[in-house]
């Protein structure tokens, strides 16, 4: 479990030193990408939890997301349309989801190892 | 969790990270496209060589303060220590004197056998002259200074090694107030003790007087120079 965050640091450390910057016209994008990552990433925790986790459905789903959310903010831009708030919204919920399932697994697991002992 | 999946998360969790961290770069500072144009840019330019101008100005200002500075607490310090030394040299006899003062002249007394000076005389003759207030003493133009040695060689009397001419003798002494001074060596015992030696004394009063410097060197057997201060 502590593998995962710490590359998760490594990877922020890496952005910080690297000092890549991109123009703040894409910067848009990049935002909604992140939050297409997060979903994903929620989203994996949650099938891991739950049991049903495939990693050939998690890593597509995350360059998968990324990229659409990244295609649909473009689209947005090219006709007028903040489409990226498709996006946001629904990766937003999705979220959400995830994480209030999350939260209750992890409860349910916890009281449940309390009861055993 | 088994290995695989370890590795899953941990690449995804590695992209989201420098993701997250060049948003937060971004978005922090970001990039500001440079859209000015020719002229601009060479307006800017010059703006900046006028700047650059201005500065390199100032440093050179403040580089002549702080030399200045420098050069004159280097020469004030250098003013005094060169003032204390001319003090010590003076002191010391190692310059020439001059200022008011009596001139004392050492003659036989009766014509025909020619007497002797002996050492002791002259030795009491200036410690008497110092008791008198005396500054500064010469005898037989040799500057009398602290180390001074008077003595008889082979029945010569040598000052500072060499041997005192022949009569008359001048023995030139500065003081404060010399017409004191001369009143004094009249009723000193030194003048009796120069007869009875078959000498005579005269002394006269000189507005004017000159005393040579010591001029050999000064030989230090037992002083040592102190430790050096950090």
């Amino acid at each position: 479990m502590w593998l995962p965050v710490l590359a998760l640091i490594i990877g922020l450390v890496l952005g910080f030193l690297s000092e890549i910057r991109i123009p703040l016209e894409y910067s848009n994008y990049l935002s909604i990408a992140v939050l297409a990552a997060l979903d994903t990433l929620f989203g994996g925790i949650r099938a891991h939890l739950q049991g049903n986790f495939e990693d050939k459905v998690f890593i597509s789903g995350f360059f998968f997301n990324i990229l659409l959310a990244a295609a649909l903010a473009y689209l947005g831009v090219h006709l007028g349309i903040d489409l990226y708030l498709a996006a946001i919204f629904a990766f937003g919920v999705r979220l959400f989801n995830n994480i209030a399932v999350i939260r209750r697994l992890v409860i349910s697991k916890w009281s449940e190892s309390r009861k055993k002992s | 969790m088994n290995r695989k999946r370890r590795a899953v998360f941990s690449g995804v969790a590695c992209i989201l990270g420098l993701m997250l961290a060049v948003q937060f770069q971004t978005t922090n500072n970001p990039v500001t496209r440079d859209t000015r144009d020719t002229w601009e840019l060479r307006a800017d330019l010059e703006k900046e060589k006028q700047r650059q101008q201005d500065l390199n100005d100032e440093i050179n200002k403040y580089q002549a303060l702080l030399d200045n500075y420098e050069q004159s607490r280097k020469k004030e310090k250098i003013e005094a220590m060169q003032q204390a030394l001319d003090d010590l040299k003076e002191e010391a006899g190692l310059t020439e004197v001059s200022g008011q003062g009596i001139v004392i002249t050492i003659e036989p007394f009766n014509e025909g056998e020619m007497p002797k000076v002996y050492p002791e005389l002259i030795r009491r003759l200036i410690n008497e002259l110092n008791r008198y207030d005396a500054k500064d003493i010469s005898v037989d133009g040799q500057r009398i200074i602290t180390t001074t040695p008077i003595r008889e060689v082979n029945g010569e009397t040598y000052i500072n090694n060499q041997p005192i001419s022949s009569f008359p003798i001048e023995i030139k002494v500065l003081s404060d107030d010399a017409q004191k001074l001369q009143n004094k060596i009249i009723a000193s015992e030194s003048a009796e003790d120069f007869v009875r030696e078959n000498l005579y004394i005269d002394s006269k009063p000189e507005n004017q007087l000159t005393l040579p410097a010591y001029d050999k060197p000064i030989r230090v057997k037992y002083m040592k120079q102190a430790k050096e201060e950090l």
